[in-house]
């Protein structure tokens, strides 16, 4: 075997340090991962990747002047004179009047479920013929090529605060994304994630990628105007479940968010109900504890259509007179999984509601920009399959137009969510979340002028 | 034992060797950076990040094999060169069309672009660094507009770069890079209606903290500051219609990275990134052929000094030069790495980057600019009846073949009868990539040449590169705005 640092010696040697340093508080991770990474385009292999990664990442607190270190390079001499010129930034900074503690241990934590795949190792012996399996999917519904990645990686960390946290897990995770094209304008995508590889469905992903890219095939411009639209649970986690992503009272802070002060409103009709749940099974977000070491838990963040409530670290919570809620990341708040319950609908049924508006049934999405984040005015733009819907039925293939609306209104005109919720994260949407389709009402729809 | 580095660089090719690889390449990467965050006053955090590691890449019978590692042992050295070879070999026999490297001059060379004496980035005093984006915050906060300025978010990063690679064709580059970047959030709100703007400021430049003096940055941030206060509380609307618009600097950087930087990209355009940033409208048959007039001819130069996209040797060891990707109006050059040369049966265009040691080289942009043309800011205006003079832009997106794109300005102008009058507030560009080059009829000289720095993302895993876009201003006619 070969020779490895050892992290419960590093973590300890920090903690030493940073004490004979007199460091008020502190929080250190340790972790280490090994990550393989398989990516292909026009039905081949171009590259078979592998990271093996050590970090550590230290927060640290010296008269309220607080001060963050993360390393890679893990030499002794390294770890010593970076926690000393860690001590020289801590004494040249002005105290952090918004820092307000780190939170009190000892703790327990919470048992999740699911969490590591105990067939990992044998999963690099199987990895390509899954993706070729993928690939073959796609074909078999009629697409030419498809391009994609299969990522898998295990990781184990450590982490030990100065307020008695004292917390370690062990996890694993696979994400597969496919894209498949019949011509350069008729494509499908797709996305299998989980933190198991028995979760994560090679085969469907690839079906519905050449699935989409066949029936996109021959689609005309469509016509900017105001569309009901249904979302799939791609384009919903980035568009719709911005919101409840955007429950960040660091992001509010600094002009980023367009819930200042909405707590207690109707942003979303009765139906609607958004939690952030760390505790969900190979859920991708799922921890046991947060950075400060706090024990994580599902937090309400809309209730009935109500905003209730953002996410927290220790300082956010103080200052705004609650408590953490265990979203503790190193700088700010950070989402575990977004969790939307699930409506009653069938995919078939979200279709029928609308069927007397005109709609669009948008598969796919990219490139989401802002112009103004407070007020939420962005725009977003449909990528691969993208489909008319009259009668209550797809009728026909539309390309070229752009989303180009406010937060606000996409969160409030939800009209109907479906029953169908998948576990979501890919380019796009970094957050892990689960979300089934989605129609909403009255989007403004434009499109290039020529 | 931890082994000294440059000594498992040099042992990663001797084994690579033995293992038979056709091509291995070793590229160690130390990154030294520093951050400090201001949030609407507040000395929110200083940050420290120290990375050194190796990432190793293989080429054998067509398939190619990446691994990295940050543990200075021979034996992390010995499995990454295994894996890499292990893999390239699996998935190039699975391969029926096999990945080439072209043929490239081999060169050893080093070069570095660092910050003055004393100004270098572990030179300056953190606490020095804090006080200037401390002050900075002050003037802002208590500027004399009639808006307020409630969100103010500052970060400053610096970081010194060095990087040794090695192949097993002979190749040895070494290099030293400064960079300094500040980013920012400032938003101004009307206190009567509500209403309100964003800036996002990015500056970034190669070199040390004298590149804050050179940016003027106090007086810049004040004056962008003061214009944000007049756009919320002065602003009309914009026109619609068939209009002219005149863009300055930051809009056509923009729109030169995002409509012909990136449709450039070889690798694209063979369907690489195809699941991720996507593809691209254009392809190897239409090189030669009139995408714009004859005023747009658009460079990408790493090699311009100071600049935040700054290299002379790629990180494959080839020696860069401009490209010239649109040539009055022609689509000219493609930004190549060795595969997608290789593929296309020509060279490389020293456009393979890799944004730190756990990532593979693939084409990217450098510096993207418009080249200036022959015409007086007086002269792009005096003509237009009815049009926008727009200098900045806030909401941008394009689609993932980067055919249809949309700007929104930010700072704008109404311009009639040939005078520029009032600000308009947020003018939209929504137009596709032929229509937008095709529609350009004067551009403006050298003298008004400016570049912005950008962090440009593609990859999976995401490498964000930095780079600068820009040009001087440029006249876009009969723009149909709705």
């Amino acid at each position: 075997m070969p020779e490895k640092v050892n992290i419960k010696k590093i973590v300890q040697a920090t903690v030493d340090k940073l004490v004979t340093l007199g460091f008020d508080d502190h929080s250190i991770l340790a972790e280490r991962s090994n990550t393989s990474q398989i990516r292909f385009a026009d039905n081949q292999i171009t590259i078979v990747k592998n990271w093996a990664s050590l970090e550590l990442a230290v927060f640290a607190v010296k008269d309220n002047k607080t001060v963050v270190i993360q390393l890679e390079n893990l030499s002794d001499d390294i770890i010593n004179s970076s926690l000393e010129s860690l001590k020289i930034l801590a004494n040249s900074l002005p105290p952090n009047q918004n820092y307000l503690g780190i939170s009190d241990g000892p703790f327990s934590y919470p048992t999740i479920d699911n969490m590591f795949d105990s067939e990992f190792l044998d999963f690099h012996d199987k990895a390509l013929d899954n993706v070729q399996a993928a690939i073959n999917a796609a074909e078999a519904e009629g697409a030419k090529r498809s391009a994609g990645v299969l990522l898998w990686e295990a990781k184990e960390n450590k982490l030990v605060s100065s307020k008695g946290a004292v917390a370690s897990e062990n996890t694993s995770r696979f994400e597969f994304s496919i894209r498949s094209f019949v011509d350069a304008k008729s494509s499908g995508a797709s996305v299998e994630v989980g933190r198991l590889s028995s979760k994560v469905d090679f085969e469907r992903a690839g079906m519905e990628a050449g699935k989409i890219a066949k029936m996109s095939i021959g689609g005309q411009n469509g016509k900017p105007g105001k569309y009901n639209v249904v979302l799939s649970p791609k384009v919903a986690a980035d568009i719709v479940a911005a919101s409840p992503g955007a429950a960040n009272p660091f992001m509010v802070e600094i002009g980023l968010s367009w819930l200042k002060d909405k707590i207690g409103e109707n942003i979303a009709p009765e139906f609607v109900t958004v939690y952030d749940d760390a505790l969900l099974p190979n859920g991708l977000g799922s921890r046991s504890f947060d950075e400060e070491g706090h024990p994580t838990g599902r937090n309400i963040i809309v209730e009935n259509g109500i905003l209730k409530g953002f996410i927290h670290n220790t300082s956010t919570a103080r200052k705004a007179g609650t408590t953490s809620t265990g979203n503790a990341g190193l700088v700010m708040p950070q989402n575990s999984n977004i969790y939307f319950e699930p409506g009653e609908h069938s995919f078939e049924e979200i279709l029928e509601i609308s069927k007397d508006k005109p709609t669009l049934y948008i598969t796919n999405n990219w490139y989401t920009r802002f112009t103004s984040y407070a007020d939420g005015i962005f725009s977003t733009i449909p990528r691969d399959g993208m489909f008319l819907i009259e009668n209550g039925q797809i009728s026909k293939p539309v390309r070229e137009l752009r989303i180009s609306d406010n937060m606000n209104t996409i969160f409030k005109n939800i009209k109907a969510l479906g029953k169908d919720i998948k576990q979501i994260k890919s380019w796009e949407v970094a957050t892990p979340t689960y979300i089934p389709h989605v129609l909403l009402e009255d989007i403004n729809i434009s499109s290039a002028t020529s | 034992m931890p082994t000294d580095p440059y000594d498992l660089v040099e042992k990663a090719i001797d084994e690579g060797q033995k293992l038979e690889a056709d091509y291995i390449e070793a590229r160690l990467v130390s990154t030294n950076a520093n951050t400090s965050i201001l949030k609407n006053g507040v000395p929110e955090l200083g940050g420290i990040i120290r990375s050194k590691g190796i990432g190793i890449r293989v080429l054998k019978d067509g398939g190619v094999g990446f691994a990295s590692f940050n543990e200075m042992t021979k034996d992390e050295m010995n499995i990454a060169v295994a894996f890499a070879t292990k893999m390239a070999e699996a998935s190039g026999k699975r391969r029926e069309k096999k990945i080439l490297f072209s043929e490239e001059d081999i060169h050893e060379a080093k070069f570095q672009a660092i910050g003055k004496s004393g100004k270098r980035p572990l030179e300056v005093n953190p606490e020095e660094k804090i006080n200037r984006l401390m002050d900075i915050d002050k003037l802002l906060a208590e500027l004399k507009t009639d808006a307020i300025i409630p969100f103010r978010f500052f970060q400053m990063n610096d970081q010194t770069i060095e990087k040794y690679i090695l192949t097993n064709e002979g190749a040895k580059i070494e290099s030293e890079i400064d960079l300094i970047q500040l980013f920012g959030i400032i938003v101004a709100v009307n206190p009567t209606t509500g209403s309100k703007e964003q800036l996002m400021v990015q500056k970034g430049k190669a070199g040390g903290f004298e590149s804050l003096d050179y940016w003027n940055i106090e007086d810049y941030l004040v004056k962008e500051a003061t214009t944000l206060g007049k756009i919320v509380t002065e602003s009309k609307e914009a026109p619609t219609g068939t209009i002219d618009y005149v863009v300055g600097p930051n809009v056509i950087g923009i729109m030169c990275h995002e409509n012909t930087g990136h449709p450039s990209e070889a690798d694209r355009i063979l369907g690489r990134e195809g699941a991720q940033a996507g593809e691209s409208y254009l392809n190897e048959e239409m090189i030669g052929e009139k995408i714009g007039s004859e005023h747009v001819t658009i460079i990408d130069d790493p090699t311009l000094e100071g600049s935040y996209g700054y290299y002379l040797y790629d990180d494959e060891g080839v020696k860069a030069s401009p490209r010239y990707l649109h040539r009055k109006g022609v689509f000219d050059e493609m930004l190549h790495n060795r595969e997608s040369a290789a593929f296309m049966g020509t060279n490389s265009t020293a456009a393979a980057r890799a944004i730190g040691f756990n990532r593979e080289p693939i084409p990217r942009m450098a510096n993207t600019y418009l080249e200036p043309g022959n015409f007086e800011f007086d002269e792009l205006i005096e003509d237009v009846k009815l049009g926008v003079l727009m200098h900045n832009f806030t909401e941008w997106n394009i689609d993932d073949r980067r055919y249809q794109s949309k700007y929104v300005g930010l700072e704008a102008y109404l311009i009639e009868n040939g005078e520029v009058k009032h600000l308009v507030r947020r003018p939209v560009v929504e137009t596709t990539t032929p229509k937008l080059w095709g529609s350009v009829d004067a551009v403006a000289k050298k003298d008004l040449l400016e570049f912005d720095a950008a962090t440009c993302g593609k990859g999976d895993p995401m490498q964000g590169a930095p780079v600068y876009h820009g040009g001087s201003f440029m006249r876009i006619r009969n723009v149909e705005v709705r």
